[in-house]
């Protein structure tokens, strides 16, 4: 008895490679977008291979965290290697994340049936950048903690439930040991449990639907369009796409490694040019270029509600763009995209200009 | 002009008697108003109103004597009062402040530590003794703390302030009529400037730096003979004192009436040292003794300098092997302890000098060989590392691309047959 047969008795795996072979992908000019999500995931897995074996070191603890990611980086066998990869994959994580989403929100995906799909999506993109927040921190060095400090502010200042978040966020009202083991304990166990079962629920939904294709391809004759199995062709591409993103991230390892910086001095002064992470820097800039005052309310208070308005506008595209849902590009919703996408780019180059 | 200069210190005068906390008693009535028609004494009053004895409710007639309830009536005030000093002599200042400063019960009140031996020190000093033989042409008490606008000495306002004492000794030492016929020169202040410490503590701002004062004494300032250079000297540098007494010059210059320290760094313009001083010239100070070029001590001189040279030269390259290092992202924040360590004990080396002991200096810097090749060694082995990274990241790339061919071949292959 071959073991393809003996599994086949227990987890029925017949059917499940016919509904791979079965399943057929879109090819037309936007095939490529597909591979973002894939990378994404892909990122996720080594996310959860690095971490894992950092954990294995990595001791949290005001006194004990900078030394161990020092120990880490210095004398384990290839513990430096893990830490690079670990740190390089999490901002390409949220950067194919971030490319992900757009593409979807362009090829409109994001229409009926596929609404779940896109809010599970912008949860997940919410879930890895608080993923990137808390990961900064457990370093511990200087940057990390005045990063922290200044993002659990900014959290702190949101009207009515501020003060909360921000005790919530620090375990006190400083950033010190208790946020630092707070913020692993959310990094370790509470994020990667509510992020795997929601990314099973995203995969869930894009394999039960299928591939969406944008609006132009769906009024193409059935006879016109074009597929490739989902298995091999197009699993065989993403493993492809996959070892090059892999080969890009030892390169990035090897040669531009993460500083460890200087251990965080709760007591000291913040050092010059204290910034987020870039994924954040396009709201840091704006939150810095909107004066004291708005109208009556204050800037930053200003700030925090655009961007909460701009998130549930976001995230609330498929019930707003009622043309997609007929097959037709809306322009007013192509330029809010467009304009986005600019106004990002240009916000995160602002900040690290400034 | 002279009525204008009259006039601006009438507004001042009037300002500080209506704005002050000065005592409103009979020497206040009467002598502000009377100075409202001088020609004012700036130096006097400037201050007062900060001064220290003001501030700890001390009036005019505490110095000066007199009866300052008696009001309107100049000659109970004054001509008539025993206790009366009016102007206080020169002569007589030290007595008159040593009243209260030499009194410790008295001073108690203001600080239990508080120090009451300025007067009897200040008859030690060259100043004081200079002054009981009939020379006037001497500083006193207000020469140097000046009159009426007296500082606590930790007021940077204070003319006895660490950074401001060589200014206030410069006063008179700088002038060459004040010092015409003392058989000093004038130049001391300028020579001062340009040394080190005088660098570090008028232009670095680090009154930690010695002032004049700190060599010659405060109140008992003499200048420093012989026998006591070297301890002045060495209660700051200790371990060159330490080592140079140990040492077989220690005698020599002591029978020969050589001033130690002095000798090799001169006095006032005390330059920092270089290790190219080690190696003589003509010129150096050395050569007054040591006249032969091909003498055992010039030998000895050309030793201690190749032993520092070299290791300078290994914490240079450990320097530049570690930055490299660190350039290339590796960890080798450890290895900066042994720079650390390699440049103190260059600095050891360089005092061990004044042990005149080729074996100790040699001894003293191996500690140094050691720290620095620790560190040399480490950054060789991060660099070994990273080279073993680049090397694994060259073979991972290439099996990797391989793999990437092979797959995209397979890719055209079933497409193909498709």
């Amino acid at each position: 008895m071959s073991l393809y047969n003996w599994l086949n008795e227990r987890i029925a795996l017949e059917s499940m490679t016919k509904f791979a072979k079965k399943k057929q992908v879109p090819v037309f000019y936007g095939t490529v977008w597909y591979y973002l999500g894939g990378v994404s995931l892909f990122l996720f897995i080594i996310q959860v291979v690095t971490g894992i074996l950092l954990i294995l070191y990595y001791q949290p603890g005001a006194t004990t965290a900078f030394e161990s990611v020092k120990f880490i980086v210095s004398k384990v066998e290839f513990g430096w290697l893990m830490r690079e990869v670990h740190s390089w994959s999490a901002n390409l994580f949220i950067l194919f994340i971030f490319l992900h989403m757009f593409t979807v929100y362009f090829a409109k995906a994001y229409r009926k049936p596929r609404e779940l799909t896109w809010y599970s999506g912008i949860f997940l993109l919410a879930l890895a950048m608080f993923f990137g927040f808390s990961g900064y921190l457990l370093p511990w060095n200087e940057l990390a903690f005045f990063a922290t400090k200044v993002g659990s502010d900014i959290a702190g200042a949101i009207p009515v439930v501020g003060d909360f978040l921000l005790r919530l966020l620090r375990a006190g009202d400083e950033v010190s040991g208790a946020t630092l083991t707070r913020f692993y304990g959310i990094h370790v166990a509470i994020l990667p449990a509510v992020f795997t079962v929601l990314l099973g629920i995203h995969l869930a939904l894009v394999q039960s639907q299928g591939m969406s294709v944008p609006p132009e391809q769906e009024h193409l004759a059935e006879d016109k369009r074009k597929y490739m199995p989902f298995f091999p062709n197009f699993a065989l591409r993403d493993l492809l796409f996959w070892l090059i993103i892999l080969n890009v991230i030892a390169l990035l390892a090897v040669f531009f490694p993460w500083e460890l910086g200087t251990k965080a001095d709760p007591l000291a002064s913040a050092p010059a040019g204290i910034r987020p992470e870039w994924y954040f820097m396009f709201m840091f800039q704006t939150l810095k270029l909107i004066p004291a005052h708005v109208l009556f309310i204050e800037g930053e208070l200003f700030g925090i509600l655009m961007f909460a308005m701009g998130g549930i506008i976001w995230f609330l595209v498929p019930v707003l763009d009622k043309k997609a849902n007929q097959n037709i590009r809306s322009k007013l919703w192509k330029w809010i995209g467009i304009m986005l996408v600019i106004y990002i780019i240009v916000m995160t180059v602002w900040g690290y200009m400034v | 002009m002279r009525h204008f200069s009259i006039f601006i210190s009438s507004i001042a005068m009037s300002a500080i008697i209506f704005t002050t906390d000065l005592p409103q008693d009979a020497c206040v009535s009467c002598h502000f108003e009377i100075d409202q028609d001088k020609d004012v004494d700036e130096r006097s009053l400037t201050n007062i109103l900060d001064d220290i004895h003001i501030q700890k409710g001390l009036g005019c007639s505490d110095c000066h004597g007199g009866n300052p309830e008696a009001f309107d009536d100049e000659d109970e005030a004054m001509w008539d009062v025993d206790s009366f000093l009016g102007t206080i002599e020169r002569v007589d200042q030290p007595q008159v402040c040593g009243v209260c400063h030499s009194d410790p019960i008295y001073m108690r009140q203001y600080s239990a530590h508080i120090k009451t031996d300025q007067v009897g020190q200040y008859w030690t000093s060259q100043h004081g003794v200079s002054l009981k033989e009939g020379n006037q042409n001497v500083a006193v008490c207000t020469d140097c703390h000046s009159v009426h606008g007296i500082f606590p000495v930790n007021d940077p306002r204070s003319s006895v302030y660490a950074l401001n004492v060589p200014e206030t000794c410069n006063h008179c030492h700088g002038d060459s009529e004040v010092m015409e016929g003392s058989g000093l020169s004038n130049d001391q202040y300028d020579k001062y400037r340009i040394s080190v410490h005088g660098v570090a503590l008028l232009d670095d701002m680090d009154i930690s730096a010695p002032a004049c004062n700190d060599c010659h004494g405060n109140h008992g300032a003499i200048p420093p003979s012989v026998f006591s250079i070297s301890d002045i000297c060495g209660s700051c540098h200790v371990n060159n004192k330490d080592l140079f007494k140990d040492s077989h010059l220690s005698d020599i210059f002591l029978n020969a009436d050589l001033n130690q320290c002095e000798g090799c760094h001169n006095y006032h313009d005390i330059l920092t040292p270089t290790d190219e001083d080690l190696l003589w010239n003509d010129k150096d100070n050395c050569v007054e003794c040591h006249q032969e070029i091909e003498d055992v001590a010039n030998k000895m001189g050309v030793k201690f300098n190749n032993i520092i040279t070299e290791l300078k030269s290994k914490i240079d390259l450990a320097n530049e092997k570690v930055a490299s290092a660190e350039n290339m992202g590796m960890e080798v924040s450890d290895l900066f302890f042994d720079l650390e360590e390699a440049h103190k004990i260059l600095i050891q080396t360089r005092t061990s000098i004044h042990s005149f002991n080729l074996e100790h200096v040699s001894e003293t810097a191996s500690s140094g060989y050691k720290s620095a090749d620790a560190a040399i060694l480490g950054a060789e082995k991060a660099m070994e590392e990273f080279d073993f990274r680049k090397t694994g990241l060259l073979i991972f790339s290439i099996i990797l691309t391989m793999f990437a061919i092979l797959l995209y071949l397979k890719i055209k292959s079933l497409e193909k047959n498709k």
